[in-house]
């Protein structure tokens, strides 16, 4: 298997151009619009000749993330802690609300919360899904949980994710 | 004994070292390095220990709510290599923990911002500090942003106490990136605080 393979970023593909020609596999014709990863063998043809930047070359392994000092990650997880309380507060006022204004800035504030909490634990030790924090971390609901269904999906998603340490 | 430290350029005046005591210098004396006045000196603040104890993280469980966000987080992670099932499959965890995750008994405007104070006033604090001490642009970046965005997010919830109907004729925009919330009619180019294209700036709708 290659090390890269071509991915179209449909949102700027103009989709009038000539990576349909240039590909050696024919991966980049699909009734999807995305490329064909099966056929996809990694030369970055088609990459270089999108007159758009449409295509990126994406790897299937990523290098190691950077490790984290455990004070930062103490600090920031302290912010985690204090902004999912605000979350959750604001979600109390928007279900407890009849005021469409107030629900919609409570709406407003519940997204900012779940916004900054996602960038936190990314600079807290989780900015790589193959990492082994988030392998850990799987592998603990699993050990959790005890709905069935849940077990099937976390199970599925260590089976996916390509784990690099 | 104390040290008195130039602004401009970081030279140090060592009252110990020099014999003489930095009130008793001319006034007209210059910093021997680049020449800033005498008066533009500040004397060495005195190192405060801050002490760690209070937050000595104690080694808890995450709870639900965070788990739904480090869920949704990864998710967002998937996606952008383009991994489309692993980021449907973190997104279900994701929902299945919020909808878990408990809701506060009681809560209001005036309680978030308690909050959001502590947060300005203490943690945004002590991360800054420990993450420049360590090096880690990255956390500092987080860091940054965010406290840029509750900054915000403070305001607007002083300017909506004062009159709740400063949103009523205009509408609500946060950024998917940095959760940067925006009132106003027209988006502005670029977010302020992540300085992502606008587009990336999502209207919150008025719900009925
Ligand atoms: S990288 Fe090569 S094989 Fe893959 S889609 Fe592009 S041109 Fe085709
Ligand atoms: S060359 Fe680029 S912009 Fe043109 S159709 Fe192909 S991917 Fe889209
Ligand atoms: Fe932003």
């Amino acid at each position: 298997m290659s090390e890269v393979r071509a991915v179209r970023n449909l949102r700027i593909c103009s989709k009038d151009c000539l990576c349909l020609y240039v590909c050696p596999t024919g991966a980049t014709d699909t009734e999807t619009g995305q490329i064909d990863f099966s056929k996809c063998i990694g030369c970055g043809v088609c990459s270089k000749a999108c007159p758009s930047g449409a295509i990126s070359m994406v790897p299937y392994q990523y290098p190691k993330q950077q490790t984290k000092d455990d004070l930062v990650i103490a600090k920031l997880n302290k912010l985690i802690q204090s902004k999912v309380e605000q979350e959750q507060m604001a979600e109390y006022i928007y279900k407890n609300s009849n005021d469409s204004i107030e629900k919609q800035l409570a709406k407003a504030i519940i997204r900012a919360n779940r916004l900054m909490t996602e960038d936190l634990y990314r600079e807290a030790g989780f900015m790589l899904p193959q990492s082994k924090n988030t392998k850990d971390f799987l592998k603990n609901l699993l050990q959790q949980t005890k709905d069935e269904t849940l077990k099937k999906d976390i199970e599925k998603l260590i089976d996916l994710l390509d784990f690099n340490e | 004994m104390k040290k008195y430290i130039c602004p401009i350029c970081g030279y140090v005046y060592d009252e110990e070292k020099e014999g003489i005591k930095f009130d008793d210098l001319p006034d007209d004396w210059k910093c021997p390095l680049c020449g800033a006045p005498k008066n533009l000196f500040k004397a060495e603040a005195i190192e405060v220990v801050v002490s760690e104890e209070d937050d000595e993280e104690e080694l808890r469980e995450m709870n639900y709510g965070e788990i739904s966000a480090l869920c949704s987080s990864l998710a967002r992670g998937c996606e952008k290599q383009y991994l489309g099932e692993e980021s449907k499959l973190f997104t279900k965890l994701a929902n299945y923990y919020k909808s878990k995750s408990e809701i506060k008994e009681s809560s209001s405007f005036e309680e978030l911002v308690s909050k959001i104070n502590n947060d300005l006033e203490t943690n945004y604090q002590k991360a800054r500090s420990v993450a420049s001490e360590k090096e880690d642009r990255g956390a500092l970046r987080v860091i940054t942003w965010g406290e840029k965005v509750t900054m915000i997010l403070k305001s607007l919830l002083e300017q909506y106490k004062n009159d709740k109907d400063f949103i009523k004729n205009t509408k609500v925009y946060v950024c998917d990136i940095c959760g940067f919330i925006y009132v106003g009619d027209e988006k502005p180019e670029i977010c302020p605080v992540c300085k992502v294209p606008s587009f990336k700036l999502l209207e919150v709708e008025r719900g009925a």
